[in-house]
């Protein structure tokens, strides 16, 4: 997986200069490569739901894995343009406790809503009946199939698509519209948004943090649960196997964007990052559990749990090491936050 | 005799007269939770002058105490998810109970004590609902656990009674959680926190809601003036740059009010107040940030900005003669706004100051 990430840095300036700060880097490096794929791959979904609709089609399902591949590059980028317009809840809707998008979305095939044939106007409806979420019952939930009507839940699936597109194409616009330059000239005299580079560090450095944090206690947590009461039906996205892949592509990019932000720790730090990332993958390779159903099972679960473990270690390191050196680190009361 | 007569006054004003109960505790005017230098945790009782006047060990870091009305006792909670608090005896210096959050609840860090001091009100998370709970403990029979309310929302973090009245007032947060997740934050897209006023038979007589561009601030802290205004610290979820206003003001009756301070010293508390306070005159209300480092002054009449004030790490907050006394995660102790004692403790000072008044 990591080489996916190479290809991305490679077809950027090498001629970076060593003065290129972390800021910039995250920028370059990191944000605006992660939306152009991003929004490639969801343009890719779109068009092959355009091609076939059908729920078993291996090439629509194809493009989902590969869009949400992607869009796991940018998802822990909560912050910016992300977050205008409840954008993020709606390309990930999850947790979704309640099965809120089921149930919406079976209402609106149900009634074979008309907004369910409209693109634009599908941005209005609920979060929860929207992105990669909410796809994944359209495509991998058997009882989708028991409702309505093949013909409306073909038109769905194409609006749900398109819109999803439309979608991270207005964050990248976003980006690349505004919110880049922003980040950038942090510090800068009329620069409301990050008045000083600590600010923007702050935002770089929380989102890493955040983001640790959602695939330790949210992704992998919600399914352990207790060894008394380990709830594998919370599984994120494990209908289409692929929970344990969503930790994998998430971490491999709050990596990237670890690995950029511990460079001013220096290169032992640096080092740590990168020893504490490569177990975590090879754990993750050897877990041999997609959907995180092994829970259950004593012997599968220790696997899990080491992953969990591994994560919580590296949000160790880079609370204790790498956030001193940004000068972000938080303290007693500003880290317990509550 | 003008002398006497004005210390009176001045007690009276300031609340912060140590009862008679807690004097056998050396009369502390205030009470916080620390990590002391050793990495341990206590419970500190501490003199108007700032000096400790107790320290009790706590099994795990706290958060918040509450005082009982009566007696030299406190109540210790566990930070949230937590599922105990311990009863100090602060005379004693012993734990003279404990309180276990029944099966399925867990503390949220914050009780408050009926006016005789009989009953415990603790916020508690119904976990399998994910609904809140007010738990109600009966504090003249050793904290046997003995009913329990609806909080009016999710995620009930402080509650507080009505000065001089037995009205409850709960900032029901709005952010659905789980012990099994931690802190995870599970329901951000539908969240609707508010301020619940409630009999203590769990009558609700007042819901303060904020305008749905507000929805995604989190109304955790609670601060009640004797004539029944209350003061509410919130915790933004959405975006920091959008630095909305983080104090609500409230009194029943009235249409709530917000407070914020010009765009870049707003800014500046990165969407998140972790405490709130009256002034020892009433006059002003502080709320805290410690993720900006900053305290910021308002005028509690008009809700105009008044200051603010930098401090590193700085969260609690209570009254104190004619001002506040903040203190911070690098072990300070300082005023604002007024006289009060300036003192460096070796320990970090955990989120909240309690006033005890």
């Amino acid at each position: 997986m990591r080489h996916l990430i190479a290809a991305a840095l490679i077809a950027l300036p090498l001629a970076a200069p060593a003065q290129e700060s972390v800021i910039d880097r995250a920028v370059t490096g990191h944000i605006l490569p992660g939306y152009a794929r991003a929004a490639a791959e969801a343009r890719e979904l779109a068009a092959a739901a355009q091609a076939e609709c059908a729920p078993e089609s291996e090439a629509l399902r194809a493009a989902w894995h590969d869009a949400f591949d992607a869009w796991l590059g940018v998802a822990h980028l909560q912050f910016g343009p992300a977050l205008e317009g409840n954008r993020l809840f709606a390309m990930g809707f999850w947790p979704d406790p309640r099965g809120a998008g089921p149930r919406a979305l079976a209402r609106l095939i149900g009634a074979a809503d008309p907004v369910g044939r409209d693109p634009a106007a599908y941005a209005e409806v609920s979060a929860a009946a929207r992105g990669f979420h909410a796809l994944e019952t359209m495509l991998f939930d058997p009882r989708a199939e028991t409702i309505g009507t093949a013909e409306y839940r073909c038109a769905l699936v194409r609006t749900m698509t398109a819109d999803m597109a439309t979608t991270v194409q207005a964050i990248r616009d976003g980006w690349t519209g505004g919110h880049a330059e922003a980040l950038r000239t942090a510090g800068a005299e009329d620069n409301a948004l990050y008045p000083t580079e600590a600010d923007a560090l702050r935002t770089l450095f929380g989102a890493a943090a955040t983001g640790l944090e959602f695939n330790a206690d949210a992704r992998l947590g919600r399914p352990l649960g207790t060894p008394d009461r380990p709830r594998p039906e919370r599984a994120e996205a494990r209908l289409s196997e692929r929970s344990l892949r969503n930790v994998a592509f998430s971490v491999e990019a709050i990596g990237d964007l670890a690995l950029i932000l511990a460079e001013p720790a220096g290169p032992e730090v640096e080092g740590d990052v990168r020893a504490q990332l490569d177990r975590i993958e090879t754990l993750v390779a050897r877990a041999d559990d997609p959907a995180l159903q092994g829970v259950a099972d004593p012997q599968s679960r220790l696997r899990v749990e080491a992953i969990r473990s591994r994560i919580d270690e590296l949000r160790g390191t880079l609370a204790q090491d790498v956030a001193p050196a940004l000068g972000v680190a938080a303290g007693f009361n500003a880290l317990d936050g509550d | 005799m003008t002398t006497r007569r004005r210390l009176l006054a001045g007690l009276a004003a300031t609340a912060l007269a140590p009862r008679l109960g807690w004097a056998g505790a050396g009369s502390p005017a205030w009470l916080a939770a620390a990590r002391d230098g050793g990495g341990a945790y206590r419970l500190f009782g501490l003199s108007g002058r700032g000096a400790a006047v107790f320290s009790l060990p706590l099994p795990a870091r706290g958060h918040a105490a509450a005082a009982h009305p009566k007696r030299p006792e406190a109540v210790a909670f566990a930070r949230r998810p937590g599922t105990f608090a311990l009863v100090l005896d602060c005379a004693g210096a012993r734990v003279s109970a404990e309180l276990t959050a029944p099966p399925g609840r867990h503390f949220y860090g914050h009780g408050a004590f009926s006016a005789d001091g009989t009953r415990l009100y603790t916020t508690e998370n119904d976990t399998a609902a994910a609904s809140g709970v007010i738990g109600i403990w009966d504090a003249a029979r050793g904290y046997a656990r003995i009913g329990e309310l609806d909080s009016g929302g999710i995620g009930p973090h402080e509650i507080l009674r009505l000065p001089g009245a037995e009205t409850l007032v709960v900032a029901n947060g709005g952010i659905e959680t789980h012990p099994d997740t931690g802190r995870a934050k599970l329901n951000l897209p539908t969240m609707r926190p508010n301020l619940t006023y409630l009999a203590p038979d769990g009558r609700v007589l007042d819901v303060v809601e904020l305008p749905p561009e507000l929805r995604l601030n989190s109304i955790r802290h609670l601060a009640a003036r004797p004539d029944g205004l209350v003061a509410a610290a919130m915790q933004w979820q959405g975006e920091a740059a959008e630095a909305p206003p983080l104090l609500l003001l409230h009194r029943r009756g009235d249409p709530p009010r917000l407070a914020t301070a010009p765009f870049a010293a707003q800014l500046a508390m990165q969407g998140y107040a972790g405490s709130v306070a009256f002034s020892g005159d009433g006059r002003r209300v502080a709320i805290t940030s410690p993720r900006g480092g900053q305290a910021h002054l308002f005028d509690a009449e008009t809700g105009a900005f008044v200051a603010a004030h930098a401090a590193p790490d700085i969260c609690g907050v209570a009254p104190a003669s004619g001002g506040f006394l903040a203190t911070t995660g690098t072990g300070r102790l300082l005023p604002l706004g007024g006289a009060g004692p300036t003192a460096d403790h070796p320990v970090a000072w955990d989120n909240h100051l309690v006033a005890l008044a």
